[in-house]
């Protein structure tokens, strides 16, 4: 599989690889944020273990989650019925479990650091508990956008878990990080370092786009 | 002076530790370096690498560091003079690196063989025909994955597909997974999928769900391994030292038994 | 509003309030050194912070009634004007854009309409919260050392604001302040406390002028005030 400069086949790594990182990140933000803000509201015994954990989750090796993941779907395993081993969704749900429990560590520091005072302030204006989350997503905003961007690169430079899962096919679970990996097992470095300086790009941009969102908050607020 | 004083313990201790380090563990000969081979991941996967490199290194002095990946890279890690000695399978690739004169000669160390397996209820009978099997999978579109990585398998799996004028990709359930031997016959169980695969993994592999070979013999699947001293090697002398050495009677006898307790039967066979 | 045997704990400190009553349309001044429980007490009669024990009875008064000035107001990450109207969104209701220019043309934040609110100096953004504290009228408010950053103008401005609203708008209000003038112009009725408790009550020129507690005469030998209490409205 030699390939010339962003063929066909390298555009469809690259949609490939930008649509998985969307989905997984996506379902991790809308798990992972509620998630942080609950787990710095709430009071129940035994949550610092929680925290604990969520942390050490945050650090998981993506090869043991691809494993698991793997035992879970695979035929014998308990949703093997669903036959989702080596598709596009059980790459996405590797993801999920690798990015949630870092979105949900992000936001939990963020809130923990401000939270209280924006839902003292809430309380003080008589913001019901919808409006009051709302004003406390939109006040964390910045974190929040961190948190996300955050999984976006994650998800973007994953290859343990997706390689297990996946199964690398080409046309269907074939990522850019993957494809690096095969192509270094052929030999073809330099196609590799190709590919990988594509994926950097990428990343770059979405950092530079964050930046960009991140700078016109702070712009408006230089009148003082 | 007190500091001058630490440094000089620090120094001898370092060489006391170093000496312990540098003891030979086994071995009558004396340590006159270290070699490093680069092989496929079958010959490393099913154990038989390290099962004769501690009777080389007994017998010649020589250690030797092991790289395992797949024959493609291989090769281009002795291109790169990464390697000083290369052990691979996939003769028409040999060939091209010894005419390029990457190494001066290529010698025949052992073969095994290739089996087609694929699902037990599956259309195709257990057969000694691998052109008729390899044309029944594409005209009747069964689901078959290549190793895809440019690998002695995959090569040798294109090699069949064009000796027999047939196009893999006209069958729309043709796919790759680009990934090593054992992760791919994992998935081939998985899926229930026909694969090409060497029968050393196949024997080693501890689950391979309802596969069963449907097509094994001919010369076709015959699967022979070379080993080729890299030109560009820093060790000429122990480069050729395990070339002898590893075609020679006792690696012969060593790789003939290698498995035979364990599968019943040989995995490789070496040439006589 | 009344309040009995309150009692809430923490660590280092507890706070037992006795009993106290607030009859709506009139302004208490609450005054003691620091770390005597003022905000505490301001903080459970808000109902943001919960009792250990004791009862509160709001008299029918919802959290939407009452609001909470600091002395460091929370400012969303939004414009000034969105930060002025923000009690009037989550109600639901139009701002008048008469109304909003006036305030923040009085207040001198007019021009800044559009900065982003928390970059505002200290003092702009005591006059914004209190400026969003009053705009949606609540029932009570509790205004704790929420003058403490304004220079005298300012001060003066809100005060002469409070009391001009009483007449037209009457509300309860619960203010602390270090600065005995702001208590001594506004406030008919103060409470004294020290450790925890409300050692002190009265009419404000008694409190003020014929302290009794030994407490409260030292709390206040330090104080310079007027000899005759103005008042705005007086």
């Amino acid at each position: 599989m030699m390939f010339e400069i962003l063929d066909a086949e390298v555009l469809g790594i690259i949609t490939l690889t930008l649509r998985m990182t969307l989905f997984s990140t996506a379902i991790s933000s809308l798990i992972g944020i509620p998630l942080g803000l609950w787990l710095d509201s709430a009071r129940f015994a035994g949550k610092k273990l929680v925290v604990i954990i969520n942390r050490t989750l945050m650090a998981s090796p993506p090869v043991v989650v691809g494993l698991v993941v793997y035992l879970l779907l695979m035929r014998n395993g308990p949703f093997g019925f669903m036959g989702l081993l080596f598709t596009f969704e059980a790459m996405v749900i590797a993801q999920v479990l690798l990015l949630t429990p870092i979105i949900c560590g992000i936001v939990h520091t963020a809130s923990a650091r401000s939270a209280e005072g924006i839902r003292l302030f809430a309380r003080t204006m008589g913001a019901n508990k919808t409006q009051t989350q709302l004003l406390l997503i939109k006040e964390l905003g910045n974190d929040i956008f961190f948190a996300v961007v955050t999984g976006f690169g994650r998800a973007m430079s994953e290859v343990g878990a997706i390689m297990i899962v996946g199964g690398n096919i080409r046309h269907q679970t074939r990522t850019m990080t993957t494809t690096i990996s095969l192509l270094r097992g052929m030999g073809e470095i330099h196609q590799a370092i190709f590919l990988g300086a594509v994926l950097m790009l990428i990343a770059f941009s979405v950092q530079m786009t964050a930046d960009f969102f991140r700078k016109r908050e702070r712009a408006s607020d230089e009148n003082f | 002076m007190k500091v001058k004083s630490t440094a000089i313990a620090c120094l001898i201790l370092a060489a006391i530790l170093a000496g312990c380090a540098g003891q030979p563990l086994v071995g009558a000969s004396p340590p006159k370096g270290e070699l490093t081979l680069v092989t496929t991941t079958s010959t490393v996967d099913s154990g038989l690498i390290e099962y004769i490199l501690p009777y080389f290194t007994e017998e010649t002095g020589w250690d030797v560091r092991v790289i395992s990946v797949g024959t493609g890279a291989a090769l281009q890690l002795g291109r790169d003079g990464e390697a000083d000695v290369v052990l691979v399978h996939a003769r028409s690739e040999e060939d091209r690196f010894v005419a390029e004169g990457y190494s001066p000669r290529r010698h025949d160390v052992m073969y095994n063989d290739f089996i087609v397996v694929g699902p037990t209820d599956g259309p195709i009978a257990h057969n000694n025909d691998a052109g008729a099997t390899f044309a029944a999978i594409l005209e009747q579109n069964l689901l078959f994955i290549s190793r895809g990585d440019n690998s002695g398998t995959h090569i040798r799996e294109l090699d069949i597909w064009s000796a027999f004028g047939l196009t893999p990709e006209d069958n729309p359930r043709y796919i790759e997974s680009g990934q090593g031997m054992g992760i791919t016959l994992g998935m081939a169980a998985e899926m229930d999928a026909y694969m090409l695969v060497d029968r050393g993994t196949w024997l080693a592999y501890p689950d391979v769900g309802e596969l069963v070979i449907v097509c094994e013999g001919g010369a076709f699947l015959r699967n022979p391994y070379g080993v080729m001293l890299v030109s560009s090697t820093l060790h000429p002398t122990g480069a050729q030292a395990f070339i002898d050495w590893v075609t020679g009677p006792i690696a012969r006898e060593l790789i003939g038994s290698f498995g035979v307790e364990q599968f019943g039967q040989p995995l490789f066979f070496p040439e006589a | 509003m009344k309040i009995s045997k309150l009692t809430k704990n923490f660590e280092r400190f507890s706070l037992f309030v006795d009993e106290m009553e607030l009859v709506p349309g009139k302004i208490y001044g609450i005054i003691g050194p620091n770390g005597c429980g003022k905000t505490t007490a301001m903080k459970l009669i808000a109902g943001l912070i919960k009792p250990d024990s004791g009862q509160i009875d709001r008299c029918g008064l919802t959290e939407r009634d009452i609001t909470m000035a600091f002395r460091k107001p929370y400012l969303i990450r939004d414009t000034v004007v969105r930060n002025l109207t923000y009690p009037l969104t989550i109600r639901g209701i139009q701002p008048d854009e008469r109304q909003i220019k006036e305030s923040l043309s009085l207040a001198g934040l007019w021009d800044y309409r559009d900065s982003f609110a928390p970059g505002l100096s200290s003092g702009e953004q005591q006059k914004l919260s209190l400026l969003r504290a009053m705009i949606f009228s609540p029932k009570l408010m509790l205004i704790d050392e929420a003058f403490s950053n304004l220079d005298m103008e300012s001060a003066g401005l809100f005060e002469r604001m409070i009391l001009e609203r009483q007449q037209t708008n009457p509300a309860t209000y619960l203010i602390c302040a270090h600065q005995l003038s702001h208590i001594q112009r506004l406030c008919a009725y103060i409470f004294f406390m020290h450790k925890g408790k409300i050692e002190a009550r009265g009419q404000a020129e008694d409190i003020l002028y014929a302290p009794q507690n030994p407490h409260l005469k030292n709390y206040l030998k330090y104080a310079s005030l007027r000899e005759e209490a103005p008042g705005w409205n007086s």
